[in-house]
């Protein structure tokens, strides 16, 4: 039986782990100095870096108060908030891209109201930012919520009897204990919003310098250049792994 | 539970008792070879033909990859050549011509009536520059360029908001009013999407020669042969032709 379980286990690691491997073998030392010059690869680097940042500070910003609510509020609307905001962890990232054209394009929900405000949202960098805080802002949230609820009630009321401000507990007793969990679930966020891909494709178009992150850079080089797309693919991984290190990290209570 | 599974995933695949003939073909080809198909198995009830559409240049990379194509339709001959280098197919065979045509939503909001006007644009769509649909879009913006001069190629390129994958996405993009134009095949105009056709001029269009090849060390060769042979026949060109192809001259 145990055999049975080892056997099993190793297989599942071998699935997960080969192509990783793969990846790394895949590239030559030509396709490095090939693809490190390539015009695609700085602009899309680029765009991936900093939408991926304004997104992070977007999910975290909003994310952490939202957060905050749901693990404190018993009633229902806190719980259909909290149902309703994991949403895009069980869409396909297609559909969020079809739902984001659907209410933010020329003739979906709002486009008309945009329009009358100049304000064209697809095929714009911020299209890019739209779709990655949609898909990414559960796994803050998530982590943010379980990451309160955590925290002692009991530490809540003595500062507060102690004569702190709510805001002020907040800040000084609920943050700082929930910190690690937040930390764990920004790094999880900033990873998904790094990685996006179909939203963005469908939501925000392809256009190397404006809405071409990695992922579609990866995708299009695919098309005509596999050694570029394999070093494409290394770079994306490997700020991957750097978030999966943070995580492990912060993730990590001190004593 | 797992093996079940297992079973019914790869079951899937031979179930019929038909042979099954793959054929990997350009996105522009679908309702053609769609209507092919059918007629293909309705001649030959022991086939069972599988179409696989995308871009060009996708299936020709998953084709060097190992997909198991029978048969592969590209939008242009480069895309066969480099697979018969490769070694993965015999050369290719021209067995439809396509032109290019600028499309827009149905409200034209940019008010396009014309090739000419296609700067007013403020948002186009057009190919990534590996699909076949792309480089065809070049040429014709060499072609104006040639004939007008100006600049109008240089101005056209600034209006490009996105580079799709396959020329059905370029008119999704617009048949959802994303986009104030798209230049995509002529074939793709008639579709169900709601979009108009702004003519091209003749002299400046680009044609577009399909071609087709069997690949190489599969066990479906016979019938591989077979299919093309028929995409060649009278039956397999009118079909072809009331899709909105023209002959090979």
């Amino acid at each position: 039986m145990r055999v049975v379980g080892t056997v099993l286990a190793a297989t599942l690691v071998a699935l997960v782990v080969l192509p990783m491997v793969a990846l790394v073998l895949g590239a030559a030392p030509a396709d490095w100095v090939a693809a490190l010059r390539h015009p695609m690869l700085r602009p899309a680097l680029g765009l991936s870096v900093v939408s991926t940042g304004v997104s992070l500070a977007v999910i975290v910003i909003g994310g952490t108060p939202l957060a905050w609510w749901i693990a404190r509020s018993p009633g229902v609307a806190a719980r259909a908030t909290e149902l309703l905001v994991d949403l895009p962890v069980v869409l396909p990232p297609a559909v969020v891209g079809v739902a984001l054209l659907q209410a933010f394009g020329r003739r979906g929900l709002l486009g008309p109201a945009l329009d009358g405000i100049g304000v064209h949202l697809p095929f714009s960098p911020a299209a890019v930012v739209l779709a990655q805080v949609v898909v990414a802002s559960p796994f803050f949230v998530q982590a943010a919520v379980s990451a309160f609820r955590g925290v002692d009630a009991d530490g809540m009321i003595v500062a507060r009897t102690l004569g702190a401000s709510p805001g002020r507990a907040f800040l000084t007793v609920a943050l700082p204990l929930a910190l690690p969990g937040l930390a764990a679930g920004a790094a999880l966020a900033g990873a998904r919003a790094f990685g996006e891909f179909g939203a963005t494709l469908v939501f925000a178009g392809n256009l190397t310098g404006r809405t071409q992150s990695m992922p579609l850079a990866i995708y299009t080089a695919l098309e005509s250049d596999i050694g570029l797309a394999v070093v494409l693919s290394l770079l994306q991984a490997s700020v991957g792994v750097a978030l999966l290190i943070l995580l492990r990290m912060s993730s990590v209570r001190r004593p | 539970m797992l093996l079940a599974l297992l079973a019914l995933l790869f079951g899937c695949q031979a179930q019929s008792g038909r042979t099954p003939l793959t054929v990997f073909a350009a996105a522009s080809l679908g309702d053609a070879l769609r209507a092919v198909e059918l007629a293909h198995e309705a001649a030959h009830p022991d086939v069972d033909v599988r179409l696989t559409l995308g871009g060009s240049q996708v299936l020709r990379l998953q084709i060097e990859q190992g997909a198991p194509a029978d048969v592969f339709a590209s939008a242009n001959a480069a895309h066969l050549d480099a697979l018969q280098r490769g070694g993965h197919s015999t050369a290719g065979a021209p067995f439809a011509v396509n032109r290019l045509a600028l499309i827009v939503p149905v409200d034209n909001p940019a008010e396009l009536t014309a090739l000419h006007d296609l700067p007013l644009a403020a948002r186009l769509v057009v190919g990534t520059a590996s699909t076949p649909v792309g480089d065809y879009t070049e040429r014709l913006l060499t072609n104006a360029d040639a004939a007008w001069g100006g600049g109008f190629g240089a101005q056209v390129r600034q209006r490009i908001v996105s580079r799709e994958g396959n020329v059905r996405m370029v008119r999704a993009k617009v048949a959802l009013g994303e986009a104030d134009a798209g230049i995509v095949y002529a074939t793709d105009v008639a579709g169900s999407d709601p979009v108009l056709g702004v003519p091209i001029p003749d002299g400046l269009n680009v044609r577009a020669a399909y071609h087709v090849a069997p690949i190489t060390g599969r066990a479906q060769r016979a019938q591989a042969d077979r299919f093309i042979a028929h995409l060649q026949s009278e039956s397999g060109q009118a079909l072809l032709r009331r899709a909105g192809f023209s002959a090979v001259p």
